[in-house]
C-alpha cells in the first residue's frame, strides 16, 4: 500500500517472498536514488566546484525550497487532487510577509501569522469549491493560480517589503554542516511519514484517493479530509513564500512562478499516481533531489537553459515509463 | 488430429511466491461442457488466464487444435478461437452496449472509418439472436451489473469462439437471466462449441457440464464425468472433508421492533416502501433484477437521499440520516451488491479495507495502533478463512470470492446493529458460504438484525425468518418462511410482467 512503510518494515521478513513484492513496489524508487548517485558521481568527477561545501549546502537549502511544497503537493495528489495554485502563493506569501515584516523585529510574529493564515484561507476556498460546488480539483486550482499571481501583481511589480535581520539570518544559519532550512524539510519528511503512516486522516488520503465512492460507503468524512489536504498543501506554500523572504530579503514578485509545475514533476517522478490512493514520501524526496542535482550539475556543467528543459522532460517521461512497466 | 480441442498439460504458475497452480492437466473435447470448481484462491480463474493469455505460465504447456501454442498475444488468441468471459467484468464504462460488443474489432468502411449503422445493426441482430433486451445505445454505467454481464456474454460470443471460457456468469444473474444463458449454452454445445464453465453454484454445474474438474489449492483434485458424481462428493473434493449443506437456524423468538421504514422513495426507483426489522432476525428481500432490491439497501443506508417517506430506529427519533457516515454512527452497515466500485479499495491493503470504518477507534492519542489494526485483520482472517499472503497485499490480487469476505470483515469489525448484506454469498464457495450463514446466525444471537438481499432463492428461503418480495420499486408481498416456496416467490416477482427492467 504504501512504500515508504515497506522501506522501514520490510527488515521483519527475510525471505524471497517478501523481497520480490518489496522489488515489485520499491525498484522505480531505487532506480531514482540509482539515478540520483550516478549524477553525483558525474558532478564529482566532471566538476571542482560540485563536491565542495557551498554547493552541497546550495543544493540542500534549494531542495528543501521544492520539497516542502512537494510534500505539500503529494498528500492532495495523493487524494486523486492536484494543486495548481502553489505557485502563485508562494509569490503572494512572501509580498504579503515581506509588507507586514516591512523590516522590523517586532513585526515577525504577525507577518509569520498573516502569511500561514493567508494558507489556511487559500486552502479553505479550495476546500470549499471543490467539496461544496463540486468543481474539479483542476479547474478550482488553475483558477486560483491566475488569481493569485494577478493580486501578486497587483500588489506590486517591482519588489517591496523588507525582512527583518533576524529573518535574513535564519538563511544561513546552521545546525552542524546542515543548514536549519534543510533541517525543516527533513522533520517535515518524517512528520509527512508518520502522517501517513500512524494517524487516522493519513489512511483517509489514501481511502479517499484510492476509491471515493468507497470511501463515502465506508463512513469517511470525505469533505473534512478534503479541506484539510487543501488547507495543508496551501500552508505549505505560505512557509515556503517566508522562506524565500529570507532568503531574498524584500518581497520579491518574481518569485513562485513555476513552482507548481515543479513539484508535480517531483511527486510523479517519486512514484505517486496522478490517479490517487498511491503515495510515497521517500520517492518524493527522490523525485525532489533528482530535480535539484539535475539543474545544478547542469548549471555546473555550463549547460543553456534550453537543454537544460529537455532534460528535464525526458527524465518525467522515463520515470513515468518506468513506473508503468513496474506496475503491470 | 487429436479428439481433444484443448489440453493444457502440467501448467504452474506462482505470484510473487504464492503458488496460484501446481502442474494441473485438462482436456476439452469439442461440443461439450466442462464445469470448474474448487474453493476460493484454488486457482480456477488463474488457469484460464493463463488461457486467454492474460498470464504467462511458469510451466506446462498448451496444445490447442493439434498444435503446441507458442506465446501469443490476447488478440491472437482471441482471433484463434477462444474467448472468455471474465469474473470482473471488464467492460468501458463510458461506452455504449454495442460499442462495448464490438470493441476492438468495430466494423469499418473501405476508407477504415467507423461505421456505426453497421456496428449497431449487428448489436442489434446478435442480442436478438441471444434472446437479451437491452438499449443498446446507453453508456455501460448505466446499466445494473446483471446487464453488464450480458453485455459481456454477447460480447464474447459476438467473437464466434470455438472454446468460450464462461468465469462465474452466474454470478450475477437470477431465474430469467439464468435461463437465458443456459439455453444459450446449449446452443453452444449443439454448434460443436467448447464451454469451460466455472461456478460456485453445484447445482448449475450438475445441470449444465458433461465433466468436472476439481482444484484445490491450485492442485487437480480430479476430473469425472457428471454422472459419476454426486453433489456431497463434489462438496468433499472442494472443501477436503464432508460438508454438511445445512441451512443454519436460530432457536429464538422474534425480538424487538429496531428499524421502521415507512414509505421510502427515491428519485431512483422506490416507490413507497415500508418495512419493519425485529432484533435478531434475518429479513430476506427476494425479487428480480432491476426491482429495487439495491436501491432500497442504499436508501436505508443513507446512501441514496429520500424523497420521500421515513426511516425510524426503533430507539430513538427520526433517523433520515443524509449520508452513510450517519447510518454507521446510528448503527448501520451496508454490504454492497458491486463490491469492485462499492466495496473495496482495489488498490489498497486487506488492512486498510477491513479496519477504515473503524480506525478512529484503534488510535490512541491520535495514533493508529498498528498491533490493533493487525489484530483486527487477523481475527476477520480467521473467522471468514480469508486466504491472503499478508494483510499488506491489495485487494485486486485476492480472488474473487476472498475479496467478498474482506468486504464482510469491513462490516463486521463495526459491530453494528442492523447489518444489510445486499448478495452476500456471490462468488464464495460452499465452504465459505456455510461460514457465511453459520456467522449470520450468530450475529442474530447477538441480537443484531440482518436484512438479506439475495438472488439464490435457496439462499432466501434457507435462511430468511421473514421474505419481502419486491417488484418494480414496491413490495409486492411478504411471505413467513413456512410458507415461502420458490414457486410463491417468483410469482410475486413477476406479477405484472416485471421485466421492464431489462428494455
Ligand atoms: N495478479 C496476482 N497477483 C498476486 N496473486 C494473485 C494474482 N492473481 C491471483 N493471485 C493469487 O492466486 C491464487 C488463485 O487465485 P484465482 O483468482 O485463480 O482463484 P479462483 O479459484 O478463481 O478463486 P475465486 O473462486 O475466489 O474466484 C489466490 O491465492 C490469489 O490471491
Ligand atoms: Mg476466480
Amino acid at each position: 500500500m504504501n512504500q515508504t512503510a515497506n522501506l522501514f518494515g520490510g527488515k521483519s521478513k527475510r525471505d524471497s517472498r517478501a523481497r520480490a513484492v518489496f522489488l515489485r513496489r520499491n525498484g522505480p524508487i531505487i532506480m531514482v536514488y540509482a539515478f540520483i548517485l550516478l549524477l553525483v558521481i558525474i558532478g564529482i568527477t566532471q566538476s571542482e566546484r560540485f563536491f565542495t561545501e557551498r554547493n552541497l549546502t546550495n543544493v540542500a537549502r534549494q531542495s528543501a525550497f521544492l520539497g516542502i511544497v512537494a510534500l505539500g503537493q503529494m498528500l492532495v495528489i495523493l487524494t486523486a487532487g492536484i494543486d495548481l495554485s502553489v505557485g502563485s502563493l508562494v509569490k503572494v506569501s512572501i509580498l504579503v510577509s515581506a509588507i507586514v515584516m516591512n523590516g522590523e523585529s517586532g513585526n515577525v510574529l504577525p507577518a509569520i501569522i498573516a502569511t500561514l493564515g493567508l494558507g489556511v484561507l487559500v486552502g479553505l476556498i479550495h476546500g470549499f469549491l471543490i467539496n461544496e460546488l463540486r468543481i474539479a480539483p483542476f479547474i478550482v486550482t488553475l483558477a486560483s493560480l491566475v488569481i493569485l499571481r494577478g493580486i501578486g501583481l497587483t500588489i506590486s511589480s517591482s519588489p517591496v517589503g523588507k525582512a527583518s535581520r533576524e529573518v535574513m539570518m535564519f538563511y544561513v544559519q546552521k545546525i552542524g554542516p546542515i543548514p536549519v532550512i534543510a533541517w525543516m524539510f527533513f522533520v517535515l519528511i518524517v512528520l509527512t511519514m508518520l502522517l501517513l503512516r500512524y494517524t487516522v486522516f493519513g489512511k483517509y488520503l489514501f481511502a479517499v484517493g484510492g476509491n471515493i465512492e468507497v470511501a463515502r460507503l465506508s463512513g469517511v468524512p470525505i469533505k473534512a479530509v478534503r479541506y484539510g489536504v487543501y488547507v495543508l498543501c496551501s500552508l505549505t506554500a505560505a512557509v515556503t513564500g517566508l522562506l524565500w523572504l529570507s532568503r531574498m530579503g524584500v518581497g520579491d514578485p518574481a518569485i513562485g512562478d513555476g513552482i507548481e509545475l515543479q513539484t508535480i514533476t517531483a511527486v510523479i517522478i517519486g512514484g505517486t499516481s496522478l490517479f490517487g490512493g498511491r503515495a510515497s514520501v521517500l520517492g518524493t524526496l527522490g523525485g525532489v533531489l533528482l530535480l535539484g542535482i539535475t539543474a545544478n550539475l547542469l548549471v555546473m556543467l555550463g549547460v543553456n537553459q534550453f537543454i537544460q528543459g529537455l532534460i528535464q522532460g525526458v527524465i518525467i517521461v522515463a520515470a513515468v515509463a518506468l513506473y508503468k512497466q513496474e506496475g503491470d | 488430429m487429436s479428439e481433444y480441442i484443448l489440453e493444457m498439460r502440467n501448467i504452474s504458475k506462482s505470484f510473487a511466491g504464492v503458488q496460484a497452480l501446481k502442474e494441473v492437466s485438462i482436456r476439452c473435447k469439442p461440443g461439450l461442457v466442462y464445469g470448474l470448481v474448487g474453493e476460493n484462491g484454488a486457482g480456477k480463474s488463474t488457469l484460464m488466464k493463463i488461457l486467454a493469455g492474460a498470464y504467462r505460465a511458469d510451466a506446462g504447456e498448451i496444445v490447442y487444435k493439434g498444435a503446441i501454442r507458442d506465446q501469443a498475444s490476447t488478440a491472437e488468441i482471441i482471433d484463434s478461437g477462444i474467448s472468455i468471459i471474465y469474473q470482473e467484468l471488464a467492460l468501458v464504462r463510458q461506452m455504449s452496449v454495442a460499442e462495448n460488443i464490438f470493441l476492438g474489432r468495430e466494423p469499418r468502411n473501405r476508407l477504415g472509418i467507423l461505421n456505426l449503422g453497421e456496428l449497431y445493426d449487428r448489436a442489434g441482430e446478435l442480442l436478438k439472436r441471444l434472446g437479451i433486451r437491452l438499449n443498446l445505445r446507453l453508456p455501460v454505467s448505466e446499466l445494473t451489473i446483471a446487464q453488464q454481464q450480458l453485455v459481456e456474454i454477447a460480447k464474447a460470443l459476438s467473437q464466434n469462439a470455438d472454446l468460450i471460457v464462461m468465469d462465474e456468469p452466474s454470478a450475477i444473474l437470477a431465474g430469467s437471466e439464468l435461463d437465458q444463458l443456459f439455453r444459450i449454452i446449449e446452443s453452444l454445445k449443439l454448434q460443436g462449441v467448447t464451454v469451460i464453465y466455472i461456478s460456485h453454484r453445484l447445482e448449475e454445474v450438475f445441470r449444465i457440464a458433461d465433466e468436472v474438474t476439481i482444484l484445490k489449492d491450485g492442485e487437480l483434485v480430479a476430473t469425472r464425468p457428471i454422472g459419476e458424481l454426486d453433489r456431497a462428493t463434489l462438496v468433499e473434493f472442494m472443501v477436503g472433508r464432508p460438508l454438511d449443506e445445512v441451512f443454519p437456524q436460530t432457536e429464538h423468538e422474534q425480538g424487538e421492533l429496531v428499524l421502521v421504514a415507512e414509505d421510502v422513495s427515491t428519485d431512483t426507483i422506490l416507490a413507497g416502501v415500508s418495512l419493519e426489522l425485529y432484533a435478531g432476525e434475518i429479513l430476506g428481500i427476494a425479487g428480480m433484477v432491476g426491482s429495487g432490491r439495491t436501491e432500497l439497501a442504499r436508501a436505508l443506508f443513507g446512501a441514496d437521499p429520500l424523497t420521500g417517506g421515513s426511516i425510524k430506529l426503533a430507539g430513538g427519533g427520526e433517523a433520515r440520516w443524509g449520508s452513510p457516515a450517519q447510518a454507521i454512527n446510528a448503527g448501520l452497515a451496508l454490504v454492497p451488491e458491486d463490491r469492485k466500485t462499492h466495496g473495496l479499495f482495489t488498490a489498497l491493503s486487506v488492512r486498510i479495507n477491513v479496519t477504515i470504518p473503524i480506525l478512529s477507534s484503534l488510535t490512541r492519542l491520535g495514533v493508529l495502533k498498528r498491533a490493533a489494526e493487525e489484530a483486527v485483520v487477523r481475527g476477520a482472517q480467521e473467522r471468514l478463512s480469508i486466504v491472503m499472503s499478508s494483510s499488506d497485499q491489495e485487494t485486486q490480487f485476492l480472488s474473487g470470492g476472498n475479496q467478498q469476505k474482506v468486504v464482510l470483515a469491513k462490516w463486521l469489525s463495526t459491530d453494528p446493529a442492523v447489518i444489510i448484506l445486499d448478495e452476500p454469498t456471490r462468488g464464495v464457495d460452499v465452504g465459505a458460504k456455510f461460514e457465511i450463514y453459520k456467522l449470520m446466525r450468530q450475529l442474530n444471537d447477538r441480537g443484531i438484525a440482518i436484512v438479506m438481499i439475495s438472488s439464490e432463492l435457496p439462499e432466501i428461503i434457507g435462511m430468511s425468518d421473514r421474505i419481502l418480495v419486491m417488484n418494480d420499486g414496491r413490495i409486492a408481498g411478504e411471505l413467513a418462511r413456512e410458507e415461502a416456496g420458490e414457486a410463491r416467490i417468483i410469482e410475486l416477482a413477476t406479477m405484472g410482467g416485471s421485466e421492464a427492467a431489462l428494455t
